[in-house]
């Protein structure tokens, strides 16, 4: 089981990337095209986060596109970005779900420390309510994929600030 | 794969109609390529290359290039093909090979096609013949060195064509069905097979059938042929087979634990691969503490560039012209397979080969072998008179950005069938420009 998915992550790396590049590229220039219309009004700084929180979203759900939805974190944050709308306008809804999902995680993992496992949960997204085998794997493909976006973007940013 | 089913597909709707079922498909096309690889010593090299190409990748590709490969040699082969659809609906009434098709589905495929390939054979020699001729229609080509090709094309076709047409789930079911089935017919074929074993070359794929005959009479439960043995090494078995050394705890409970506790230390030796620095440390506690810094530091680095980016994004304003040529590239530097490659050498690259094109498509088959360049492929079709090309190479002209990126995507998605695509260009620089308006009235 191992043996295909780890492989498959090394396979598909290639068509990740290449996915990744062309989504984010688009959506980068979605953000220049459609960028805030209230320029004048704000300030700079503003302008500025408010554009680094929209690539950076980008960046994950390109990624996220990109692998498509057979991990669970990818399918986890497509979920969430799907979502950021209505978490918006109902966030303590939102809170209360996250609490008992918290507590359902809570369970004895053996051999493994608890305290690093809870932490790699909320690291990587949707593996809040998962056992440690599949957590380890979600973990390796997300670090894969994060390294290949971050390849990506660096490459990008070299090249836009020529 | 299935993308390449359509406009396989369409292909097949311009020779005619007879075309409608999957498994005739199948035989039709089979018998093309098969006879085209009869005939191979009559032609020149490109349509070996052709058929080299064909013969290693799958039958998406294979069978695009078969239907484009008629064209530059003439009308001839465009009248065989006529013939041996027609005899398709020859053999279809013969009552073996339809039971065989009925019965067997798609789980011994393999087989069947080798048969029916054969018949093909003889339906351009003799016409009606029963099956017991099919050693001596395989030694009827007259050189060694293309009889071998065609047996080693008959393998491949074994390997080749199930997959190009079912899933594999379905060809599970079936293999469950009709494994019993598959054996019985495999004696009498088998029998028959040995009954006329005459001559060198032909022993050859005799051996190998009876091979495939015998493995079949002994696992009898899943495995019918060479390809359905190797689709049985990709599947995995359900169960995972768990031994206690001695000593250790034979209870089902410690048993699944200790299979997940393996499972858990393969992960983690993974994951050590994974993140650098993480060889060092011993003890899962401080592996999973790395794992944690470096998963939380690539974020950080994300957030980071993410911020470079939205600096940088103002600038793009002024030089919207500039960011399109910057921005396919790191894109075209992706496809190139080769990561290391730096947009300066694309960019010198390009430079160089926009001006060159001619000569690089007046060499087209030297560069064309090189499989790797997609993009290279893009350039060298580019004087080629056919609208898809122009849509790839739109890249460099700086269209409307929607087109490039689905052109772009197009590439992506089937790198494959691309190079399937492009094989019809290879052979353009020897037959010209008519062949070329042909290939688009074939399309």
């Amino acid at each position: 089981m191992t043996s295909i998915t780890t492989s498959g992550v090394t396979l598909n790396i290639k068509s990740c990337r290449t996915k990744f590049a062309h989504r984010f590229v688009r959506s980068l220039l979605q953000i220049r095209n459609h960028g805030p219309p209230s320029s004048s009004s704000s300030s700079e700084e503003k302008l500025i986060q408010r554009r680094r929180q929209r690539i950076k979203i980008a960046a994950y759900s390109s990624m996220a596109h990109a692998v498509g939805p057979r991990m669970n974190w990818s399918r986890a944050l497509l979920f969430k970005l799907r979502n950021r709308a209505c978490r918006h306008r109902k966030k303590k809804r939102v809170v209360v779900i996250r609490r008992r999902t918290k507590k359902a995680s809570r369970s004895s993992q053996g051999s493994v420390p608890v305290d690093q496992a809870k932490k790699l949960r909320r690291l990587v997204p949707g593996a809040k309510s998962m056992d440690l085998c599949s957590l380890l794997e979600e973990t390796a493909h997300y670090i894969t994929c994060l390294s290949t976006q971050i390849k990506v973007m660096q490459a990008l940013a070299d090249h836009l600030s020529k | 794969m299935n993308r390449a089913l359509p406009e396989m597909l369409n292909c097949m709707n311009a020779p005619g109609t007879f075309l409608a079922g999957n498994c005739t498909d199948m035989t039709v096309l089979e018998r093309q390529r098969a006879r085209m690889k009869w005939h191979q010593h009559e032609h020149n090299d490109p349509i070996q290359l052709h058929q080299q190409q064909q013969g290693y990748n799958f039958s998406g590709n294979e069978l695009s290039g078969v239907f484009s490969v008629p064209i530059p040699t003439g009308q001839s082969q465009a009248q065989g093909f006529m013939g041996l659809v027609c005899g398709d609906s020859e053999v279809k009434p013969d009552p073996c090979s339809e039971n065989r098709w009925a019965e067997l589905g798609y789980g011994s495929c393999g087989l069947v096609v080798n048969n029916n390939g054969a018949a093909g054979f003889e339906e351009m020699i003799n016409g009606h013949n029963n099956n017991s001729n099919i050693s001596r229609t395989f030694s009827c080509p007259p050189t060694v060195a293309a009889e071998k090709k065609s047996n080693d094309a008959v393998l491949s076709q074994k390997i080749n064509s199930p997959a190009g047409k079912e899933s594999f789930k379905k060809r599970k079911a079936d293999k469950v069905q009709s494994s019993k089935a598959v054996a019985a017919e495999d004696d009498s074929t088998e029998k028959r097979m040995k009954g006329c074993a005459e001559e060198g070359d032909s022993k050859i794929t005799e051996q190998t059938s009876t091979k495939n005959n015998t493995n079949n009479d002994r696992e009898s439960s899943g495995d019918t042929s060479k390809d359905n043995s190797k689709a049985s090494e990709v599947q995995k078995p359900d169960y995972i087979h768990v031994r206690a050394r001695r000593g250790q705890a034979t209870d089902s409970h410690s048993l699944a634990e200790r299979v997940r506790r393996e499972k858990i230390s393969e992960r983690m030796k993974y994951l050590q691969d994974l993140v650098p620095g993480c060889n060092k440390i011993t003890g899962k506690a401080g592996m999973l503490d790395e794992i944690i810094n470096y998963v939380q530091s690539l974020q950080r680095q994300v957030e980071f560039l993410s911020m470079k980016l939205a600096a940088v994004n103002p600038r793009l304003d002024f030089n919207i012209d500039d960011l399109f040529a910057k921005e396919m590239f790191p894109a075209c530097a992706a496809n190139f397979q080769t990561i290391g490659m730096s947009s300066d050498m694309t960019n010198s690259a390009y430079v160089q080969f926009n001006p060159a094109q001619q000569m690089v498509s007046s060499c087209g088959l030297d560069m064309g072998i090189n499989s790797s360049d997609l993009a290279l492929r893009r350039t060298i079709s580019a004087p080629v008179s056919i609208p898809e090309t122009f849509l790839d190479t739109s890249c460099f002209t700086q269209a409307p950005p929607t087109a490039i990126w689905d052109a772009d995507l197009q590439n992506l998605f089937n790198v494959e069938f691309h190079q399937g695509r492009t094989t019809p260009f290879q052979s353009q620089p020897f037959t010209g420009s008519i062949e070329a308006s042909n290939l688009k009235m074939e399309m």
